[in-house]
């Protein structure tokens, strides 16, 4: 079925091609006239057959129009990126995918986190947001935080102030952000061994531990002795930590006896049997223990924290081993949004008759509203063309 | 004037290069003549679209995908309702295909 608008329009179409290519077939010793109008023949019977045109064409024995176009003018390379102005709402490539993701510097703690592993959590909750990048879509406020700093001043943020309310930030651990292990291990090693060392230094003093510290520094275990206890629960505590890191190997001394010491602290547990595997890691994970990690705050007992075991933190197999955590976590996201795309894509190129070519105006989008305004489109629908000079679109998402 | 091959993929565009095509086979016809043939039609469906095509259309529907890429912007719409003027027509699944109409007026 044709409409006869369309018939009429695509014959319109067919004898303005035949007539500006003429002078191309009959001159420079091109095939003829007879070719051309085998080619228009073919043409014009090919349309009738796909029932786009209403046959008989009253033959206008082609008038000979002055072809006003002049030379020909090159088709508009698609492929070349469009740099035009930036004044219409359509996201460009740059806005929906911005070439570096932004990165606030946020690694340096903040003053006085360093002793508590609270506040160095928080950290490593802004830290763990970066690998995000910016996103498109606004994201709650309320999610602690840590997404809104690394996407200030894109287009969709609706928070404004990227940095400033970092140093206003309470000692909260996100649970929101997937913890990854190891990354807070290197930041600590890193930049917060100054801090520890002056709270070594304050709070040892109240504890009369002055004589180990040189003996941390070089043997890189702690000698628990200022408190009785014997080496038993010591040794529960190294098999749990290690059954609940199921293998995952490298951890910081400093956590190991942030975490033994404050778990220990109450019966007095003096540790001799070298570094633990850290429960703390999965401390962290869970709000519910996270409140008995104030406890532990309370007790100074980051005290026995030596900085050279805190330099351990940064060895190159903690590095590995965050690899191996961010491609568990990267992989099967990007591997499951490409087939889908995929699958559509092929699902739609055998399947679809039904297709729309046209010029947009202007796409805009409010949450998963979508309007766009199109224009001069050939559409060809339940085996119909139809051709519109304007057309406005309206879709939920 | 500017033009975009996008319309080749129209039912009248799809017909053109099919004969085209038979004609450079059986040797009736230069590739390079045919070319020029096609980017003639470009040009002058463009042209008959913004001249002699008034009607407007509405389409609503659901946005199943969108991509815009390279400046053309796909969308690919279930249960899509189209209506202009004197019909409407239902279509389970659809794909719009819009290249920017700024792109011409360069």
């Amino acid at each position: 079925m044709a409409t006869s608008t369309t018939s009429s329009v695509y014959i319109h179409v067919i004898e303005d091609v035949i007539n500006k290519v003429r002078e191309e077939f009959v001159n420079n010793g091109g095939p003829g006239d007879s070719v051309l109008t085998e080619l228009q023949g073919l043409w014009e019977m090919k349309m009738m057959h796909a029932g786009v045109i209403c046959g008989p064409i009253e033959r206008s024995s082609a008038p000979k129009q002055p072809a006003p176009g002049g030379p020909i003018t090159p088709v508009h390379d698609l492929n070349v990126p469009y740099e035009g102005t930036e004044e219409y709402e359509t996201p460009t490539a740059e806005i929906l995918f911005p070439p570096t993701p932004l990165q606030t510097p946020i690694q340096t703690p903040l003053p006085g986190s360093a002793a508590t592993p609270l506040l160095g959590s928080a950290d490593n909750s802004s830290m763990y947001n970066i690998p995000t990048g910016p996103s498109e879509y606004p994201t709650p406020v309320s999610d602690s935080g840590g997404s809104s700093d690394v996407k200030g001043g894109r287009q969709y943020m609706p928070s404004p102030s990227p940095t400033p309310w970092m140093s206003q930030r309470p000692p909260v651990v996100d649970v929101n952000v997937a913890y990854v292990e190891g990354r807070d291990e290197v930041d600590r090693g890193s930049s917060q061994q100054p801090l520890t060392q002056d709270f070594f230094m304050m709070s040892s003093g109240k504890r009369k531990r002055e004589d180990f510290a040189t003996q941390y520094h070089s043997s890189g275990y702690i000698p628990q002795q200022d408190g009785a206890g014997d080496a038993t629960p010591g040794f529960l505590q190294v098999s749990k930590g290690s059954d609940s890191l199921a293998g995952r190997g490298t951890v910081t001394s400093a956590k190991r006896e942030m975490l033994a010491c404050g778990t220990r602290s109450s019966s007095k547990i003096p540790q001799l049997d070298g570094p633990i595997p850290d429960p703390y890691d999965d401390v962290l994970s869970t709000p519910n223990i996270y409140n008995y990690q104030g406890v532990v705050n309370e007790d100074y007992n980051i005290v026995n924290t030596p900085a050279v075991n805190e330099l351990q933190a940064g060895t190159p197999a903690i590095i590995a081993q965050q690899d191996v955590v961010d491609d568990d976590d990267d992989e099967p996201l990007n591997e499951n949004d490409d087939d889908e795309l995929d699958d559509v894509d092929q699902g739609e190129e055998l399947n679809t008759h039904h297709l729309v070519l046209a010029q947009f105006d202007k796409v805009t989008r409010t949450k998963s509203r979508w309007k766009c305004t199109l224009k001069d489109g050939i559409m060809h629908i339940n085996n119909k063309d139809i051709l519109f000079n304007k057309a406005t679109g309206e879709f939920d998402f | 004037m500017a033009t975009f091959e996008l319309y080749r993929r129209s039912t009248i565009g799809m017909c053109l290069t099919e004969t085209l095509d038979e004609m450079v086979q059986s040797g009736t016809l230069s590739p390079e003549l045919a070319i020029q043939v096609l980017v003639q039609f470009d040009k002058s469906m463009t042209e008959a679209l913004e001249t002699q095509v008034k009607s407007k259309v509405s389409i609503k529907g659901h946005l199943h995908t969108y991509r815009f890429c390279d400046n053309v912007w796909t969308f690919i719409l279930q249960d899509a309702l189209f209506k202009n003027e004197d019909t409407q027509e239902n279509v389970g699944r659809v794909k719009i295909v819009a290249c920017d109409s700024k792109l011409l007026t360069q």
